[in-house]
């Protein structure tokens, strides 16, 4: 469980620093780059959950062993 | 915003070319694209710093530094995801003199790891140089007074994450990607404990990480190569983060040559769609704002 968690706080550090710097890649303007911030970070971790989930579907699905 | 060229003071004329030609011809050899726009004297300069380090490199490493491929991963594309590959001409021309070497190991030359960095940052150089080949057969002009141009502004992002920005005049900007990358990269460092300063033990990973450029060197040379009797807990960890943070330093490259660009070539800098549809918007309004001003004043005004 303890790995769990720092994995969970590494990933939100990564995931951060990429939606931030996507964010100023794709707006040349600071304000607009840093308000749009919120918006990109819950769409990457939606996008990134919905990843894991399928992950999880296909594992339980394929890969288990019983 | 326009640029009025005739009224400026430039630099001799360089002859415009075609653009994939000077990038092409640069890729194979460095300076061979601005010979061809007729700037022999760059193109001089250009082919012997860039070949210099390379040459360095080679000298230092005895052209070894495919040897830290494993043999099962010595396949014929391995040299293409190298940073080397960046200077094409001198990658192909030390697979066919040195290719990866004997069929057994061999001990590393002393200074191997300074050698290894050195050809590593000869290809770094020259994709810059090929970018600004690129632009300068497009805008063979080149206005003083002008803001720094795209390659370099690039290129300055390869010495720090932001500088570039820093210098085009957005420091805020420049400040949080140096804050954001630079910081990343520590706390990948801290993680893995130093083994990810490293190109003999992650040959690819180091590829990524050293994207981020002079602070990637600088804290290999300082804090990099340990010697471990067993690797740390969380060195697969700090070994990705630290790629993850060289590969985001070409975005932030992109976006400081980006931004140089359009202000030399007078276009509108790269915004997102929401942004452009506000700056409309507020233009429009401005728009018609002046236009009920000025049908105020005509029926003002009597006839």
């Amino acid at each position: 469980m303890n790995n769990l968690w720092i994995h969970t706080g590494l990933f939100v550090l990564v995931s951060s620093v990429i939606v931030a710097i996507s964010c100023m890649f794709a707006d040349s303007d600071d304000r607009a780059a840093l308000r749009s911030f919120p918006r990109r970070w819950l769409s990457f971790m939606g996008g990134c959950l919905l990843v894991v989930a399928v992950m999880l579907v296909l594992e339980h699905t394929f890969a288990s062993i019983h | 915003m326009a640029f009025d060229t005739e009224s400026a003071p430039t630099r001799p004329q360089a002859k415009a070319g075609d653009p994939m030609v000077a990038l092409l011809l640069t890729w194979f050899v460095p300076g061979a694209g601005h010979a061809y726009l007729g700037r022999m004297g760059f193109a001089l300069i250009a082919f012997v710093v860039i070949e210099g380090l390379y040459l360095a490199g080679v000298m230092f490493s005895h052209g070894m530094f495919l040897e830290y491929l494993p043999a099962e991963m010595r396949s014929r594309f391995a040299p293409a995801l190298t940073p080397e590959a960046g200077n094409l001409g001198a990658l192909l021309l030390h697979i066919k003199q040195y290719g990866y070497g004997a069929p057994f190991p061999r001990p590393w030359p002393s200074h191997m790891d300074l050698g290894t960095a050195l050809t590593a940052i000869s290809g770094f150089f020259n994709v810059i140089l090929m970018s600004r080949a690129h632009f300068d057969a497009r805008h063979p002009v080149r206005e003083s007074g002008k803001p720094v141009g795209p390659a370099l502004a690039a290129g300055l992002c390869w010495v720090i994450p932001g500088l570039g920005q820093f210098v085009q005049g957005r420091k805020l900007r420049g400040i949080l990607i140096a804050v954001l990358l630079v910081g990343l990269f520590a706390s990948a460092c801290v993680l893995a404990e130093g083994a990810n300063l490293d190109r003999e033990r992650h040959f690819y990973y180091w590829a990524g990480q050293s994207m981020l450029g002079l602070s990637a060197y600088v804290a290999e040379f300082a804090h990099g190569h340990p010697l471990l009797t067993e690797l740390p807990l969380r060195v697969d960890a700090g070994v990705v983060i630290g790629c993850v943070a060289g590969l985001l330093n070409i975005l932030v490259m992109l976006d400081a040559y980006g931004y140089s660009e359009a202000k030399y070539l007078g276009t509108d800098p790269p915004r997102s769609a929401k942004s452009r549809a506000k700056l409309e918007a507020e233009a429009k309004a401005q728009a018609e704002a002046d236009a009920s001003v000025e049908s105020k004043v005509e029926t003002e005004v009597p006839a």
